[in-house]
């Protein structure tokens, strides 16, 4: 069973090779929402560039909640590198405490009973265009899993928000 | 392999995300995804972040199965050694090459970088490099984890290495 290398077997790691392969925020998203049961991702390309889109996303105390459905307030209550904590209140009135992750084209919150995952990447096939995609919904307490009603209704309706907010729909 | 400590870590972020904790998730994917990409890239090439992606969608969407949190990284690794085979069968861009035509000593298409040398190799032939020389693996291991024999893997691993010591002391 004893494999004895070469001599001449490289001694040395492999220089440079192989390039990485790291995930963009697109693939993370659809990677956690595997994760998630009954959560479901809604892409959209949209006709502007990254840096225009990933601004609105970062912006947890003012675009954030008027691109989610039934939220009221958002209100940024913590930042600490990419972690950040946010204080929500919903159109009915109740109160939310969210944890989450911001990053460049990136945020991910959870609250006890919602989840919001939202990432938006360059275009591969069209320059100056954005892929963004939304995950997210009313978690189950205890599982990694959404109620699966209206997941994608709400998906379509952030990206169509977000369409309308940046005035060039894709 | 990662350390104890990443180890430990990442033990204890399966078990929170298995309670339903989707930060744990968040914070465990940003452990994994370098590990799947140090053995999806070697194998599928340009098709690695597919590779990575598909690898990572199978191990969330299954993560609440993993009965022993301790045997993560060997679960990791067999789902990444075949999602990468079968990503870059699937592309387009693997056309393995006879091992046979790979350039001799004196072609001056030894000159080409060795990412050129190993992207001639299938699939196959790389996974089992990987395997053996990144990851580590004895034979019986790697031929365990790829569902072949003995023989074939450690034929397998003698022309690859031979195809590919040819290329670096060129």
């Amino acid at each position: 069973m004893t494999d004895t290398p070469s001599p001449q077997w490289p001694d040395t790691p492999l220089p440079q090779w192989p390039p990485t392969a790291p995930l963009d925020p697109v693939r993370r998203l659809r990677v956690l929402a595997a994760g998630v049961s009954g959560a479901r991702v809604t892409t959209r390309e949209i006709a502007v560039p990254c840096a225009e889109v990933e601004p609105l996303l970062a912006d947890v105390d003012g675009e954030l909640a008027l691109l989610v459905p039934d939220m009221r307030r958002l209100r940024l209550t913590r930042a600490d590198g990419d972690r950040v904590e946010a204080v929500a209140r919903s159109r009915f009135g109740m109160h939310a405490r969210f944890h989450g992750v911001r990053r460049p084209g990136w945020l991910w919150l959870q609250s006890r009973f919602v989840l919001i995952g939202i990432a938006a990447t360059p275009s591969a096939a069209r320059p100056g265009h954005t892929l963004v995609a939304f995950t997210g919904g009313v978690r189950v307490p205890g599982r990694a899993a959404l109620v699966p009603v209206g997941v994608g209704r709400a998906g379509r309706k952030v990206l169509d928000r977000l369409d309308a907010r940046l005035g060039r729909p894709g | 392999m990662p350390d104890d400590a990443n180890r430990d870590r990442a033990i204890r972020l399966v078990v929170a995300a298995q309670r339903g904790d989707t930060l744990a998730m968040h914070e465990l994917l940003d452990v994994l995804t370098p590990y799947a990409g140090r053995i999806c890239a070697p194998i599928a090439l340009a098709d690695g972040p597919d590779a990575v992606q598909e690898t990572l969608v199978a191990v969330f969407r299954s993560l609440h199965s993993l009965k022993e949190p301790a045997a993560l990284y060997g679960w990791v690794r067999a789902i990444a050694c075949r999602e990468a085979v079968r990503v870059a069968r699937r592309g387009s861009r693997s056309v393995p090459a006879d091992l046979a035509t790979l350039p001799q000593r004196g072609d001056p298409e030894l000159a080409a970088d060795i990412g050129d040398v190993l992207a001639r190799l299938s699939p196959e032939h790389r996974a089992v490099l990987v395997l053996r020389d990144v990851e580590g693996l004895d034979e019986r291991a790697a031929a365990a984890l790829l569902g072949l024999r003995v023989g074939t893997v450690k034929s397998r691993l003698s022309r690859a290495r031979d195809s590919f010591r040819k290329a670096w002391t060129s």
